[in-house]
């Protein structure tokens, strides 16, 4: 481990902390952002915004971003893109969705859905680590594909009613006046940033994404560590297309489409990279989601056109990766 | 000085194999595009007319002329321009707007290529002052730019009966009128990149910066350069847009962004830069544009069309890594 | 060092509970209306609808709250939730992606908020629109009579341009615009029935609309029906390229593209629903009735609606006669409470 610490500069070379992170790494600057989110929606929309009421709402469309951000961040840690996520959430709900209207208990269906993602997943891992191809234009490939199959699966109507209010109440129940799915997802959230900070694991992975042939060298297998991971990400999304479908009671065309770019955007403000490797953490990734959803929110309680929140998130993102930058990531010339 | 001398004169130090690498890429492609016509024409006999030979030109002139602007990307080292679909809606309102005031179709061109090349320099700015990556800028400024639109635009059309809308629907030899520019600056940009000073600078900052520095390249110029001249070719591609598109909304153009991408990549014109001929991309997007049009006739329906362009794409860049891994030692 | 978390946490956790709880205790005088808008970039309308709602709204005197569903199921479910946070009275939607109404509608119910839905129908939301099926075949015969007097009921392609991202809304109109057709030319064989995907957008429907036409390379006298104009003008479109627009006649539905200076000569009708105006019949027999405090039974089933907006098919030299949206929303908004556009402007009523 020591050899791959030397030999990368992007790299801190000790397991972090996530506390001293706040201050210090990745995570210090969506610290900010997302501190003065909160401040700009306490002072402006008022005390309600931090209600739980309010919280609850931002929660339950948080859930699903939460889950595929949480199990996509390993692989973007580990160097590999995957564009794949909104059109497999978009799949994953459809397959899940018309299982259910077949008649299939929410279990089996669901168990059947999560492989078929494992499968899709497992192309990728194919063509980007067996073959060498470009990830972004790979999963890219496999985005146009999965939506394709997704709209395929909905039929004429272009969309399957699933609707079942146990699976509804299930999703939205709520647990010290916050939705569980929500809280679920947060632990998550925490689960993933320990296994990345802490374990062995996780330093493999930030190894990998830092300098792949050093990390070779040190004796991990690139492969395996990428290959987990891009079928890590496959699966969250295929769970995040399960809850979805759960959450809306149907499928339709419209279901996660340009879910990667929101994601990623948000992953990105809240300090991963998508470009390298070895840079971020699932807690700043998570902070990035909850800042660009108050935003919206905030928007939302003072009724403005919500596509400020598209001009707002596209300067945070710009601010975010130019602070990035001047904190030592990668220039661009 | 001489040693700058002499890469701006010699022809670029390619091996010989990655040169006929370009050729095999290009063979392959023009090898399943005929498969794939071959094989619609011997289900369907009436598929070899003259309206099919309209249609997919039709569908490949406006791809292929934002093409050429995401190969320069590329070819320079920008990876791809995300930026696109907000840039062509942008420039594409300047030209409906410019008709509507009764403009001459020459100044309708001129005003949307110069809207396209602000857009590319907007983004340049961003990407050589801020020394960001131009993928996360063109992400940003395509959400910005689109966001902005909708604001300022709910639809737009070019006037029943102007110049660029009879532009638009008209045909030269055969084919349409809009296909004839698109073809005569794919054959212009692949001929003189490889031959003149700057086609030569622009690969060479693409595939190796550091070389390219030390050889007194401002990479800061040539960015500049690149993306205003991508820029250019959007404003173009606006032109063709709007003559053709009818009454269009900002969310029109988003539908192509992918399919664009697609076929520069399949043209082999590399994402990490440096490499690439650009003439393949007449046989890319041909091939891509054939596609949706041959699944009509196999009476498939369109959504099935994003499968097999996607899959294909997958195929193609893993056939392209294993080469690449292949070719490294 | 443990305690002072725990205090911390505690107080932390305390303060939203306890601003929750001042919220709830805020006096409500005013009858709060909350308008959920569809927000798809494809129509100029679903803006418009939200306006002239607010308009209304403030004529009535009551607040008003608008947000936008962005054309995502997921939002709009949000959107219902933040509706129940911000204590509307009453809610109205267009919900173009209604695949996430059924929850909408639980949610509404839990709150004990009653909820109006335009054109898409739900069990548990007051049912305000068109029968799009009866639009559909207004239009279709509208295209036969033209097709019978011009081509005795003989094209040699029906087209219909298909959106079916718009789901149900699009199988009643498209399918109704065939049945429709049939009812004045029942003779047209079924093989000359094609369709394409048009997105419902004259610009994105383009492509599909030149293949669809390459491969029916012999048909001269083509008759398009479809979603809405939009995609009716992605085939004309197409075939003014492939040089065979002489054969086309369309009709749409929604009369998006039939008003103005630019309406296209093989636009040969459409129907209008006059959308942007739908809140005046929302507000008359739903909305107002609620502030005023008797609340109408819910009358959910688009058979049987809580308000019935009429179809107004008009040809194109009718069209004339009609202004264009933004002039048509000022003058609904001048005219007297409760007149719809339907009154003031289908020159073809009934």
């Amino acid at each position: 481990m020591t050899t791959v610490a030397a030999d990368t500069t992007a790299l801190p070379p000790a397991p972090h902390n996530p506390w001293r992170d706040v201050l210090t790494g990745s995570v210090a600057s969506i610290t900010f952002t997302f501190i003065a989110v909160v401040a700009v929606g306490w002072f402006w929309v008022g005390p309600k915004f931090l209600s739980f009421g309010n919280i609850s709402i931002m929660g339950t469309f948080l859930i699903v971003p939460l889950i595929v951000g949480a199990f996509s961040g390993p692989a973007l840690l580990s160097g590999v893109v995957d564009l794949s996520i909104g059109s497999m959430v978009g799949f994953s709900s459809a397959l899940f969705a018309l299982l259910i209207s077949l008649g299939w208990d929410p279990a089996s269906a669901a168990a059947v859905t999560l492989v078929a993602c494992l499968c899709f997943g497992g192309i990728n891992a194919i063509a980007i680590v067996g073959f060498g191809a470009e990830p972004i234009a790979a999963t890219l490939g496999m985005l146009v594909a999965l939506r394709g199959i997704a709209w395929v699966l909905l039929g004429s109507q272009g969309a399957i009613f699933a609707f079942n209010i146990d699976m509804f109440n299930l999703v939205s129940m709520t647990i010290f006046g916050l939705p569980l799915f929500f809280l679920l997802a947060i632990l998550l959230t925490a689960i993933a940033a320990v296994i990345v900070t802490k374990t062995r694991m996780g330093r493999h992975v930030q190894a990998v994404g830092g300098d792949d042939r050093a990390a070779a060298r040190a004796g991990i297998s690139v492969k395996k560590v990428r290959v987990a991971a891009l079928l890590l990400s496959a699966f969250g999304a295929g769970l995040g297309g399960i809850v979805f479908a759960g959450q809306l009671g149907s499928a339709a065309r419209a279901t996660g489409v340009g879910l990667e770019f929101q994601v990623y955007a948000a992953l990105m403000i809240g300090g991963y990279s998508i470009l390298r490797g070895g840079v971020g953490n699932p807690v700043g990734g998570a902070l990035g989601l909850l800042a660009v959803a108050g935003v919206s929110n905030i928007l939302d309680l003072k009724a403005i056109s919500p596509y400020y929140v598209n001009i707002i998130v596209g300067l945070l993102l710009l601010a975010a990766v130019l602070l990035d930058r001047l904190r030592g990531g990668d220039a661009y010339e | 000085m001489s040693l700058n001398q002499a890469i701006e004169t010699a022809p670029p130090a390619v091996p010989l194999k990655v040169r006929f690498g370009g050729w095999g890429t290009g063979l392959m492609l023009l090898a399943v595009w005929l498969l794939l016509i071959v094989a619609t024409g011997l289900y369907r006999q009436d598929f070899f007319s003259q309206q099919t030979v309209l249609a997919v030109a039709f569908t490949m002139s406006i791809v292929g002329v934002l093409a050429i602007g995401q190969g320069l990307v590329a070819i320079s080292g920008g990876f791809i321009d995300l930026s696109q679909p907000a840039g062509m809606i942008t420039a594409s309102l300047v030209a409906v707007r410019l008709s509507e005031a009764g403009m001459p179709l020459i100044v309708v061109i001129i005003g949307a290529i110069l809207t396209g090349m602000v857009w590319g320099a907007f983004n340049a700015a961003i990407i050589v002052f801020a020394k960001l990556n131009p993928v996360i800028v063109t992400l940003a400024t395509n959400f910005i730019g689109l966001a902005v639109l909708f604001l300022v635009f709910q639809l737009a059309e070019v006037p029943l009966n102007s110049d660029i809308y009879h532009f638009g629907r008209a045909s030269f030899l055969g084919l349409p009128a809009i296909f004839w520019p698109m073809l005569g600056l794919v054959l212009v940009v692949g001929f003189l990149l490889p031959r003149t000073k700057y086609g030569r600078r622009a690969t060479a900052v693409g595939g190796n910066r550091a070389a390219a520095k030390a050889r007194g390249i401002s990479l800061k110029a040539t960015r500049f350069a690149i993306f205003m001249a991508a820029g250019g070719f959007v404003g173009f591609a606006a032109v063709l847009f709007a003559a053709t598109a009818g009454p269009f909304n900002p969310g029109s153009g988003n539908a192509m962004q992918l399919n664009i991408i697609a076929g520069v990549i399949l043209a082999g014109i590399s994402l990490a830069g440096g490499r690439g001929n650009f003439w393949m991309l007449l046989l890319s997007v041909g091939f891509l544009s054939t596609i949706p049009t041959s699944l009509v006739f196999f009476g498939l329906s369109s959504d099935t069309q994003s499968i097999f362009q996607g899959l294909i794409l997958i195929i193609a860049v893993a056939i392209d890594g294993y080469r690449a891994r292949k070719g490294t030692p | 060092m443990r305690n002072l978390l725990r205090v911390l946490a505690v107080t932390a956790l305390s303060v939203p509970a306890l601003i929750g709880l001042a919220g709830v205790a805020q006096a409500q005088d005013k009858f709060k209306l909350g308008m959920a808008v569809g927000g798809n970039t494809c129509c100029e309308w679903m803006k418009a609808q939200g306006d002239v709602a607010r308009a209304l709204a403030e004529k009535n005197g009551w607040d008003y709250v608008e947000l936008s569903n962005n054309n995502d199921p997921a939002t709009a479910l949000k959107n219902a939730q933040i509706f129940v946070q911000e204590g509307v009275d009453a809610v109205i939607q267009f919900n173009g992606q209604a695949a996430s109404n059924p929850a909408i509608s639980a949610v509404m119910k839990q709150a004990n908020i009653p909820i109006v839905t335009y054109d898409i129908a739900d069990p548990g939301m007051y049912f305000v629109g068109i029968d799009n099926l009866a639009a559909g075949i207004a239009g279709g015969e509208g295209l036969g009579k033209i097709i019978k007097e011009k081509w005795a009921c003989n094209p040699d392609l029906v087209v219909s341009a298909e959106g079916a991202g718009a789901g149900i809304v699009n199988e009643w109109r498209t399918g109704g615009m065939r049945t429709g057709l049939k009812n004045i030319c029942p003779d047209i064989p079924d093989a000359k029935y094609v369709s394409f995907e048009s997105q419902g957008d004259a610009a994105v429907g383009l492509p599909a609309a030149r293949d669809l036409l390459a491969a029916h390379p012999e048909a001269k006298n083509i008759a398009v029906v479809g979603l809405n104009d939009g995609g009716v003008l992605a085939l004309i479109n197409a075939a003014e390229q492939l040089g065979r627009a002489d054969g086309v006649i369309g009709w749409g539905q929604d009369g998006a593209f039939i008003t103005g200076d630019n309406v296209n000569p093989h636009l040969a009708g459409s129907v209008f629903y006059f959308l942007e105006g739908y809140a005046v019949y929302a507000i008359k027999d739903v909305i107002g009735p609620i502030a005023a405090g008797n609340v109408p039974p819910l009358k959910a089933d688009a058979g049987d609606p809580a308000s019935k907006v009429q179809p107004c098919p008009v040809t194109a030299e009718q069209a004339k006669a009609v202004p264009d949206m933004n002039e048509r929303v000022k003058q609904l908004l001048a005219a007297p409470a409760g007149t719809a556009e339907y009154d003031l402007f289908c020159p073809n009523k009934g």
